[in-house]
């Protein structure tokens, strides 16, 4: 790749994680933070995200991030309160730089930013025009050097300058060096120079850190005054300098105010009096050298806290990482095979040979561990981006909303939070447009008129829980199950738990505003956002208190790569079943089953009856379902918390096993979730739960139904 | 032999940018990501010249121009200061720091070259 286009795609990310950073130091604020901290943070995004914009001369992200850094300069400075009012410009401030900033990285059209930037105006009071008028104004200096080239050939005509340069100390504490701007003038044209050392103290009186030298230059060039004076831009106000056109007497003028320099000291041996000078300095040094310690280390205790985010970090290609994650995956398979073989080869388990598998298969599962670990990513990314959804809810509805998040480093699979994005905006907006009341309800009901939806994200036994709550009023039952009843999603005289009711909202078709929103009506209802979960093999459940609010909690695997899979066998295949569904195996007896008619048949478990499904004949492997009795049951908890029985033959035992799409290698096959290699190099098809208890349901429903059009006719 | 210099700047996009056109230009070429990091980097090397970012989180420009004209062994590594800041005030604090010159973001890699060498001995 170009490296500048490398560098350009290095600006975009770069402007994206300080877009977030700005997001979160401005509602940390918003909040109450005011330490220099958060507020410096929140400067220096903007900062960065400027001076990149304008190496890539993007001039309306440049102008506008300009007039935005103003206003937070002043407030860094104190002049300017960052009140709630404020806040929220700022805030609104951040959303344009991010369309901005997304509109250049996309070669996207017209950003509108003049609301926004007029309203950053107001805050700074009485300067209008002034960011516009900065813009141009830091990015004058950057067309300096050009212009001396320019003039140079405007005037090409020799001119002779008289130059006087009497450094100071400082200039030499600065590192800045005498001989170096000689060399630069030198470089201008000719030059004459004449040391002046009348300054000079005998040595014993001498400061080896002092300056006791003066210079002047005769030069002779084509270039411009400019020209001249830019050679000593560095050391202006460190040196007395004179810059003069030289007259038709030159010499009279140059030394007009001082004596000629004494023949002795222009004789004085330079190198010696340096190399005496240097020796000189060395115990000097000892002194500079102790003041600033006990400085250094308070400076550096001051910002500790910031630190620990700068761990050093490489990027690397996602590819490439897919690619080893991919290999450790045939390694796994490879390694299981192996083991198996050394098992029917009838190795003793003592041997040395077995000993240095088991060994093996430790270093697989942490090799595996370590490179999922690497595609893991925190929420973070996916978090940020709601707090300006919530804002923009927020705005059309008329609530009053606060957005908090909590376990923002948590961390998961990158595929998992890529495809996190679009459920959770949905549930943001449900539970801003449906969960939460208007203010004034809100204020009825003794409540506060700001609502509060909290977002959060945690570990918990192997899987990442994700939960939306709002404090809102919770689910009206009563007008959902008047709802579902409506559109026939139940039976009008349905008995129904109030669990069950308030899992009715993710039925496909079920909406419960009864005017179609602007924000949530978009086609998606929750049924959608619990196929997107399910398709990630989580799983969405709620839980709602009238008046209290309502929270739906997802609960995703880790990674996608790798799956915890109880391996059946059932007519001769064998099959896996995400382990995650599975409540408890049980033994059926013949008594515990009940036939329902035709082939549906439910089995009791302790006090309650759940539907028996033959897996074998779900799939289609057998056409007359086995005897119970003679298998094994696997009880399940599909989504929503509806639990059924899925019979195998038998239960071959518990397994970690690497998932292969079956959809990117074959095609979809209902009932079928992935596939997998097993130890003895035999495809095992991973069973996808839901599908086959829906599937079976439906099959038992349109069997009956068959028969009852048969018996009629 | 090539000179090394230091580039002290947090933004990654600048890094980049700084590093490809001081490498263009035949330059040994360190980075360090804030200036507390600066600061470590030179415990272990000595780069002819430091190019220095200003708005830096843990230790800004300021700071770490103090620290380095603190140490003996930098105290006269001329130090060239890098900011979008081209307004007297920043620049005077810079230079009361002790920078040695400065260089107005958005540089050119001409521009840049042109005031390390101006700098370097």
């Amino acid at each position: 790749m170009d490296p500048l286009a490398a560098i350009r795609d290095t600006f975009f990310q770069e402007c994206e994680e300080q877009l977030a950073e700005l997001e979160t130091g401005l509602l940390a604020m918003e909040a109450g933070a005011t330490d220099s901290e958060t507020i410096n943070a929140v400067f220096r995004a903007v900062h960065s995200v400027k001076g990149g914009a304008g190496a890539f001369s993007l001039d309306d992200l440049v102008r506008f991030a300009h007039g935005f850094e103003t206003v937070l300069d002043e407030v860094r400075a104190g002049r300017l309160e960052p009140t709630a009012d404020a806040l929220k410009v700022m805030l609104r401030a951040a959303d344009v730089l991010a369309d901005l900033v997304r509109a250049a990285r996309d070669g996207g059209g017209f950003v509108e930013t003049e609301t926004s930037a007029a309203e950053l105006r107001a805050l700074l009071g009485g300067e209008a025009g002034d960011d516009d008028a900065g813009a141009e104004e830091d990015w004058g200096d950057f067309a300096f050097t050009p212009l001396g080239v320019a003039d140079a050939a405007e005037a090409p005509t020799a001119g002779r300058w008289r130059i006087a340069l009497r450094p100071r100390a400082d200039l030499y504490a600065k590192a800045n060096e005498t001989a170096l701007l000689l060399r630069e003038l030198k470089r201008l044209g000719e030059i004459e120079v004449t040391l002046e050392t009348s300054g000079l103290p005998p040595l014993a009186d001498l400061d080896p850190e002092a300056a006791y030298l003066a210079w002047t230059i005769l030069l002779t060039t084509e270039r411009e005054r400019a020209a001249i004076a830019e050679v000593f831009d560095f050391v202006d106000g460190d040196c007395d300098l004179t810059i003069e056109q030289d007259g038709a007497d030159p010499l009279a003028d140059a030394f007009a105010d001082e004596p000629p320099a004494p023949e002795a000291a222009a004789d004085l041996d330079i190198a010696a009096l340096i190399a005496k000078a240097q020796a000189a300095a060395e115990p000097v040094e000892a002194e500079p050298r102790s003041a600033p310690a006990p400085e250094a280390s308070r400076a550096r205790a001051q910002e500790p806290a910031a630190s620990s985010a700068a761990s050093p970090t490489i990027r690397v290609d996602l590819e490439r990482v897919d690619r080893l994650i991919d290999l450790v995956g045939e390694l796994v398979i490879n390694q299981a095979m192996l083991s198996q073989r050394v098992l029917e080869a009838g190795i003793a388990r003592a041997s040395g040979v077995a000993m240095g598998l088991d060994e093996l298969e430790q270093l697989t599962r942490e090799i595996q561990d370590s490179v999922m670990a690497i595609r893991a990513q925190p929420v973070k990314s996916v978090f940020q981006r709601m707090p300006r959804l919530a804002r923009e809810v927020a705005a059309l509805t008329g609530k009053q909303v606060r957005l908090v998040t909590e376990g923002e480093g948590t961390e998961v699979d990158k595929t998992v939070i890529e495809r996190l994005t679009d459920p959770l905006t949905h549930m943001i907006r449900n539970a801003i447009d449906h969960g939460l009341e208007g203010p004034e309800a809100r204020e009825a009901a003794g409540k506060p008129a700001e609502g509060v939806v909290r977002l959060s994200a945690a570990h918990r036994s192997g899987r990442i829980v994700i939960e939306v709550a709002d404090d809102g009023a919770g689910i009206n039952r009563e007008r959902v199950k008047a709802i579902a009843a409506e559109r026939g999603l139940i039976a009008p005289d349905a008995v129904l738990s109030d669990e069950e009711t308030d899992n009715l909202i993710f039925m496909a078709g079920f909406s419960t505003a009864s005017e179609v929103s602007d924000i949530s009506g978009r086609g998606v209802g929750m049924d959608v956002v619990r196929r997107s979960i399910q398709a990630l093999g989580g799983r969405i459940s709620i839980a709602s208190r009238p008046g209290k609010g309502s929270t739906f909690t997802m609960s995703l695997p880790l990674t996608l790569a790798v799956l915890d899979g109880m391996v059946v066998t059932v007519a001769g295949q064998t099959l896996v079943a995400p382990l995650t569904a599975i409540v408890e195996t049980l033994q059926p007896k013949a008594c515990d089953v009940h036939s329902l008619g035709g082939d549906a048949r439910v089995i009791a478990v302790r006090d309650s009856y759940v539907p028996l499904i033959d897996v074998g004949q779900a799939l289609g492997y057998r056409a007359t379902p086995l005897d119970a009795a003679t298998g094994v049951a696997l009880l399940i908890e599909s989504e929503g918390g509806a639990r059924a029985a899925l019979l195998a033959d038998d239960i071959q035992g518990q397994r970690q096993v690497v998932i292969k799409s079956l959809e990117a290698n074959y095609r979809q096959v209902p009932g079928v979730a992935a596939a997998t290699i097993l130890g003895d190099g035999r495809v095992a098809l991973i069973l996808d739960i839901d599908t086959i208890v829906a599937v079976s349901r439906g099959a038992d429903l349109a069997r009956s139904e068959r028969r009852m059009a048969t018996a009629a006719g | 032999m090539s000179l090394t210099i230091l580039t002290v700047d947090d933004s990654r996009t600048m890094r980049e940018m700084l590093r490809l056109a001081l490498a263009d230009a035949g330059f040994e070429v360190l980075q360090a990501e804030d200036g507390v990091h600066g600061l470590e980097v030179l415990e272990l090397a000595a780069p002819d010249v430091i190019v220095t970012d200003i708005n830096m989180p843990r230790m800004d420009g300021f700071g770490f121009i103090e620290e380095v004209r603190g140490d003996p062994r930098h105290r006269v590594t001329p130090i060239l200061v890098l900011t979008t800041e081209s307004d007297g005030v920043k620049k005077n604090r810079a230079r009361m720091a002790g920078a040695t010159g400065w260089i107005v973001k958005p540089f050119n890699p001409v521009t840049l070259v042109d005031a390390i060498r101006r700098v370097a001995a």
